[in-house]
């Protein structure tokens, strides 16, 4: 599958100029900077530097711009950990455990992990693009609204690892969560529970609404604190225990592994992309731990597996964009309007005819990856002082920033109020015991479910069983998705049983 | 009195559930008065239902036994520390509902100064000089990146 | 070599920095008071990196050129452009403000589906360069060879074939009026609605749905995974192979053309800003004529044509009217 006469092209393409590597530090640098400031998305990051590219040959351009596509999408994770502000969705499982983390005093380590998480996914992602291009792309076109559904409905098995002590206000948040989410003009037409309010059509904007969930409820009730983190000899930022962390993170290949092919495989799905593979990357990494209970305290393992299935992600959307010309998402839009700037038509032909060009791109990113190792340390030690600021100048802070960034990605106080509302009720449903992260998954969610339950619907007549037999790809999702259900089910036995005699045992040798 | 432990009524919880089941049925019946076709209620209809249900298994968490375990989780912050978590919720309102009427560098100032005084800055020129800096850094940083100009009184 | 190469490099970031220098420098040189003597805003009713964000950022700095000022760009998307469309009448019509934008079938459907308060005459198109059209089409490696199959398979039974299209759309006016001609039981059809262009495409081009009705543009980077059937337009366009609507239903037939996108300015211009009003007018046809900007442009497949007001005008009107005629379709339900 590889043709060496087209790796042998791209190094002497990537070799050709050799100033275009001095654009990748740079992006790089820009991309983690726009990335970790709420609501300012990659893709709004990209098109800032699109003109910029203008003036550029077509290489260090695409060097630039995919350095800061690979910078912006560890940028997100920062915040998501020092402060559980989620500022993209594909960010969201990174809070679960990178937050708790960090109030626990192991902000140091969390980001140690997700930098290496990111890293590894990102590298693991481009290598498998190298082998998987062409096979991905005849399979992602195909895909038809009953496997999309399945995706979604795989997305929803984490409500059920979400819900906590109280199953049923679990769910419930779960099941609002995806009612909000449905919200607007449905995918039919339909315009429900708008109340008139003309940004509502097309529905709640959901970033500015996970921050008020997430983030601004959190930080509401950290009111009466004085420090993120409570002790104060945890608050130290330490060079050697990120370095520590970063190991952590290679201590589970099989986490990164999984959470890379999914983030490579969702990812390569135009729409659904990064957003939902570090959910369902977090979910399944979740279900098949022995510490699966843990997860959401603070539990390392959650982390990786968010961040090894979002950075590999952009692989995915790469291979897809490469393949068919078409992109899954505004970023690889940026990018094939700077293909198209240096008359580079994306598509079939395209990859026929510029083998060299796209080994070249993924050359580049390995490059990206690694060099996104240190600048990413750097940038990590610098942002953890965050941990160090007082809470009474932090809360302020972070609201005003969380308000800007929603202003930012809305375009009016849509977004600034939504984060209000999402805030309060976030604030309320902590405070009883609902677990926000379960809305947060059901609003992510919402219109996925409605959108391609209706559309499977639709094309198969109302038939949904005859039609699914037509379907080998999302039986075989589902069965996939079964089938770990009674794994984990299998193992949770198991353990239970390995408890029961573990206590049986102690308890006999405690009466002897 | 009885010495039989009664039960209390978690007043906080049953408004946040009013709140819950109303948005609830009141989408619900929206949806249904646009349209009863399939292609409208097909996944609303059964997740709103579904979700009255759930709300109703909720119910007697609302009204835990005195004593029991469940009394034990619930919050406990003194009246003046809901106070202030009241005033910076309000604060924040302000925030969002003024942005673009009175302009972004003054109600993030203002914000700023009350949102800190609120979360126990005490030293008035700390305060001041804080907020001033970070509205001025916020303003210039946001406004280099974002699509759009933020509407602006002063700066 | 080394060495070389980054003198080059230099000069390319230099030459850049001057050129972008130069654009702003007019201003300084221009009379002052005399319009424009400050920066004007392009309001872009989409997201960035959509078809209209692209043409408003790859025209910008030749209109740039020609009024003197720098532009900014303000993206307002949301709600089918109904949240811009809104956005860019509330601003003052001194000529500050202008808009990109998809305005048919967007404004149309913005007054008929969405209750919104402005009329067509609220707007005035300088120049509407983009005309996208309606194209039927099908997977490569399907059995239906040419519209005349679908047809005859609708007929037979109009379950027979799942349709991917875009609900309140031109494209679904154009295939009512296809099963009028017909007589095919529209209502009876299995159609399956996506939520863009893009999805609908992609289902299209993979074989999830039968045949798609989509905007034919956006097929053009697909163009080998499909099979164009009907295009919905009065000649050939994009080469594509396939019947043409008026072959098929005859020259009299109605259809409504697809996205018309460009640029516009506030309708009551004309009375309240008369001399602003000339001069934007003037500086888009001298930009949309200006043959670095049709290069430029033509390379990131983004049309420059210049059509005129009078012309772009009439054809929004057209296509509004014929909506107008679609309204119960278009409304849904």
């Amino acid at each position: 599958m590889i043709e060496l006469n087209a790796v042998s092209g791209a190094f002497a393409l990537l070799s050709s100029d050799i100033n275009a590597w001095l654009y990748l530090l740079p992006g790089l640098v820009i991309g983690l900077v726009f990335g970790a400031m709420p609501g300012i998305s990659i893709t709004m990051a990209m098109a800032f530097a699109l003109p910029a590219t203008l003036y550029m040959d077509f290489l260090p351009a695409i060097i630039f711009l995919t350095a800061i596509y690979t910078g912006a999408g560890f940028g997100g994770s920062v915040p998501a950990v020092l402060m559980g502000i989620p500022g993209t969705s594909s960010a969201v499982a990174t809070t679960f455990d990178g937050y708790p983390m960090a109030r626990k005093g192991e902000h140091n380590q969390a980001l140690g992990v997700a930098l290496a998480s990111s890293v590894f996914g990102c590298l693991v992602s481009y290598l498998l693009l190298f082998f998987l291009i062409a096979p991905v792309s005849s399979v992602v076109l195909k895909l038809g609204p009953l496997e999309m559904f399945a995706v979604a409905v795989w997305g929803m098995l984490l409500l059920g690892s979400l819900a906590g002590r109280h199953m049923s206000r679990g769910l419930l948040a779960g099941v609002f969560g995806v009612l909000l989410g449905t919200i607007g003009m449905n995918t039919a037409g339909f315009i429900r529970g708008t109340m008139g309010v003309p940004w509502l059509l097309d529905g709640i904007p959901q970033i500015p609404a996970m921050m008020g969930l997430l983030a601004a409820s959190q930080l509401i009730g950290l009111i009466n604190t004085t420090y993120l983190i409570e002790d104060e000899g945890s608050r130290k930022i330490s060079f050697s225990k990120i370095l520590s962390g970063l190991k952590t993170a290679f201590v589970y290949p099989t986490i990164i592994l999984r959470g890379s092919v999914i983030g490579v495989v969702i990812g390569a799905i135009p729409g659904v992309g990064s957003s939902i593979s570090n959910l369902l990357s977090y979910s399944e990494t979740k279900r098949n731990a022995p510490d699966g209970d843990t997860f959401g305290q603070g539990n390392p393992k959650g982390v990786i597996a968010a961040e090894s299935a979002n950075s590999s992600s952009e692989g995915g959307a790469m291979a897809t964009m490469l393949a068919l010309g078409i992109p899954g998402g505004g970023a690889t839009a940026i990018l094939l309007a700077a293909f198209a700037m240096h008359n580079i038509v994306g598509g079939p032909s395209f990859i026929a005819n510029n083998k060299d060009i796209v080994y070249a791109l993924i050359f580049s990113n390995f490059a990206q990856a690694i060099l996104l190792l240190f600048v990413g340390l750097g940038f990590v030690y610098v942002a953890s002082y965050v941990v160090r600021v007082p809470l009474r100048f932090l809360i302020p802070s972070v609201l005003v920033v969380s308000t800007f960034g929603a202003y930012a990605i809305e375009g009016s106080a849509s977004g600034p109020i939504t984060l209000w509302i999402f805030s309060v009720l976030g604030w309320a449903m902590v405070r009883y015991g609902y677990p926000v992260a379960a809305a947060v998954v059901g609003l992510l969610l919402g219109s996925l479910l409605e959108g391609n339950l209706l559309r499977t619907n639709q094309i198969s007549g109302g038939d949904f069983i005859s039609y699914g037999l037509e379907r080998p790809w999302a039986l075989l999702i589902f069965a996939l998705m079964i089938g770990s259900i009674i794994m984990q089910a299998l193992s949770k036995r198991k353990k239970l049983k390995q408890a029961a005699e573990n206590s049986e045992s102690r308890s006999a040798s405690e009466a002897s | 009195m009885s010495t039989k432990p009664g039960r209390r009524v978690v007043w906080g919880h049953l408004l946040l559930l009013t709140v819950i089941v109303g948005v609830v049925i009141a989408y619900l019946l929206d949806a249904r008065g646009v349209s009863t076709r399939v292609n409208n209620l097909l996944l609303v209809q059964p997740a709103a239902i579904l979700a009255l249900i759930l709300a109703a298994l909720v119910l007697p968490g609302l009204f835990p036994q005195r004593g029991s375990a469940e009394e034990d989780e619930l919050p406990k912050e003194t009246p003046a520390d809901l106070m202030r978590i009241f005033a910076l919720i309000g604060a924040l309102a302000f925030l969002a509902f003024s942005l673009e009427t009175i302009g972004f560098d003054i109600a993030t100032f203002i914000f700023m100064v009350v949102a800190l005084a609120i979360c126990g800055e005490r030293r008035w020129w700390v305060n001041l000089l804080f907020s001033a800096l970070f509205t001025v850094f916020l303003i210039y940083g946001y406004g280099t990146i974002t699509p759009f100009p933020f509407p602006l009184t002063i700066l | 070599m080394n060495s070389k190469f980054s003198r080059r490099n230099v000069l390319k970031v230099a030459g850049g920095g001057v050129a972008m220098a130069a654009l702003g420098m007019p201003s300084i040189l221009r009379a002052q008071g005399s319009f424009p003597d400050r920066p004007i805003n392009i309001v872009v009713p989409f997201d960035t990196g959509g078809y209209n964000d692209r043409l408003a950022r790859a025209f910008a700095p030749f209109l740039q050129e020609a009024l003197g000022q720098p532009l900014t760009i303000i993206n307002r998307g949301g709600a089918g452009a109904l949240l811009g469309h809104t956005f860019f009448l509330q601003q003052p019509d001194d000529g500050y403000t202008i808009l990109c934008t998809s305005a048919a079938p967007y404004i149309p459907l913005n007054m008929l589906t969405q209750n919104a308060e402005f009329t067509l005459e609220d707007f005035y198109m300088v120049n509407l360069p983009s005309q996208d059209y309606t194209l039927l089409a099908t997977s490569a490696d399907s059995d239906i060879q040419s519209i005349d199959d679908v047809i005859t398979r609708l007929k037979e039974d109009p379950t027979s074939l799942s349709v991917g299209l875009q609900p309140a759309s031109a494209d679904l006016v154009n295939f009512s009026i296809l099963c009028e001609a017909n007589d095919i039981d529209f209502e009876a059809t299995r159609m399956v609605t996506y939520d863009g262009g893009g999805p609908a495409r992609n289902a299209t081009a993979g074989g999830v749905v039968d045949i798609g009705l989509v905007g034919g543009e956006g097929f053009l980077p697909l163009a080998e995974q499909i099979r164009p059937l009907l295009t919905f337009d009065s000649r050939q366009r994009d080469n594509w192979e396939g019947a043409i609507v008026t072959d098929v239903l005859g020259a009299e037939t109605d259809f409504v053309v697809g996205s018309q996108r460009g640029w516009g300015l506030h309708g009551s211009m004309q009375e309240s800003n008369p001399e602003a009003f000339q001069i934007l007018v003037q500086a888009i046809e001298t930009a949309s004529k200006n043959p670095a900007a049709i290069e430029a442009l033509t390379t990131q497949q983004l049309a420059t044509d210049w059509y005129g007001p009078e012309e772009s005008n009439q054809m929004l009107a057209r296509t509004a009217a014929v909506m107008e005629q679609y309204i119960d379709l278009l409304q849904g339900q």
